[in-house]
């Protein structure tokens, strides 16, 4: 049965969303009777998951040598991986560590496994954890290096003084293909123009209002 | 009357020519302009004019003569023996004066082998949330590059940029932009 979860005072819904995904629940229950070595053996497993890394063998590993039932454990890690999952989509400035520790007491999370996952949150590991987050994110390809060069073409088999003034562009973007391609003095003058307005655009959206709501 | 036709048939051949030879239309026939501009004569008479027409457009055109140069040319293009009357150079001048920016673009065009940037699409995206992240509300850049040989199928590339990225490109163009304009001032 899922329950609700609310703060004691009922105000303030839990960062879990409104009713805490059943994964998490199981968790807290086999949390109770759990030794904090295991915990931190577990943690490590579903930060490391977390990170991007391939935990295949770390987990057969745990699974092996464990004195806990295997049924236990993958309650526990997949707990643990959709509790910290969902901690690390809030921005810090949403997420205050009072709060997140409020709604881990409400689960009835033993204090010391508290205090793992708030070091983990709002520790140094963040920005690699946000990192790691980042990267998963599905995203068209970007730039990584943008080169050019003035070309001027003096003659040509057809035209004996031409003196026209080109630009060549090499484009290399993060997935690693890169492309090369010329652009015509009135296509270049287009390009910057359209450049230009497009950051005016991304200046001018980051100014209105709406963007400022922060809750 | 009859001068009026000449200068007609000359100006309609000296467009067949420029368009079979710099613009690539290859629906123009030497005998599609024989039969329809000079029934009157044979072929190989025709030949000899064509040729020679096509000479004289293919100086001027390679040269991207100016008016002065171009009047001096024809001049002594008339006094030559076997040349032009001064009736065809008038016809000449006229022509190339309406022309010449258009075969110059259309040569400079031909003379581009790599791919060419044809257009820019872009749009401006508010990123709000996705799987792993919820995001801070930042403006990213969505951009469709169009780039293509003339007469070719274009690929179009679909990039996404942050605000910084686009600072950077805007930067780079304008070094770009400044080594232009240097070069367009001092030439």
């Amino acid at each position: 049965m899922a329950s609700s979860a609310k703060s004691l005072d009922g105000s303030r819904p839990s960062f879990l969303g409104i009713r805490v995904p059943p994964a998490v629940e199981t968790m807290a229950q086999h949390l109770q009777e759990l030794d904090r070595d295991t915990f931190r053996t577990l943690l490590k497993v579903v930060v490391s998951a977390l990170e991007g890394k391939d935990c295949k063998e770390s987990v057969k590993v745990i699974l092996e040598t464990s004195v806990l039932p295997e049924e236990q454990l993958t309650f526990l890690i997949s707990g643990m991986y959709s509790l910290l999952q969902e901690a690390l989509r809030l921005p810090l400035s949403t997420l205050k560590q009072e709060a997140f520790k409020e709604d881990l007491k409400d689960l009835r999370i033993p204090e010391d496994f508290i205090t793992d996952f708030v070091g983990l949150i709002f520790g140094n590991r963040r920005p690699v954890l946000d990192a790691a987050a980042q990267k998963q994110e599905t995203r068209l390809p970007g730039l990584e290096d943008f080169r050019w060069r003035v070309d001027v073409a003096i003659s040509t088999s057809l035209l004996a003084r031409a003196l026209q003034p080109s630009i060549l562009m090499q484009l290399k973007l993060s997935d690693k293909t890169s492309h090369r391609f010329e652009v015509p003095i009135a296509k270049f003058h287009e390009l910057r123009y359209n450049v230009a307005l497009i950051l005016k655009e991304m200046n001018d959206l980051e100014k209105r209002s709406v963007l400022k709501i922060q809750d | 009357m009859a001068d009026l036709d000449s200068s007609k048939s000359l100006s309609a051949l000296l467009n067949g020519i420029v368009q079979r030879t710099y613009f690539s239309n290859t629906e123009i026939s030497e005998e599609l302009l024989n039969r329809e501009l000079y029934p009157q004569l044979s072929p190989h008479e025709f030949r000899v004019l064509l040729d020679k027409m096509r000479g004289v457009l293919k100086s001027i055109v390679s040269a991207d003569m100016d008016l002065n140069q171009l009047e001096a040319f024809l001049t002594a293009q008339t006094k030559k023996q076997g040349g032009i009357t001064e009736d065809n150079a008038r016809v000449i001048a006229k022509f190339w004066k309406n022309h010449k920016i258009n075969i110059r673009d259309s040569l400079i065009t031909r003379s581009k082998w790599d791919n060419s940037l044809k257009a820019i699409n872009w749009r401006v995206d508010l990123k709000s949330q996705s799987r792993h992240i919820d995001h801070g509300n930042t403006p990213v850049a969505i951009a469709e590059i169009q780039l293509g040989k003339n007469g070719q199928e274009s690929e179009f590339l679909c990039l996404e940029f942050d605000e910084t990225k686009i600072n950077y490109i805007l930067k780079k163009l304008s070094e770009a932009e400044e080594s232009i304009t240097a070069l367009i001032h001092t030439s």
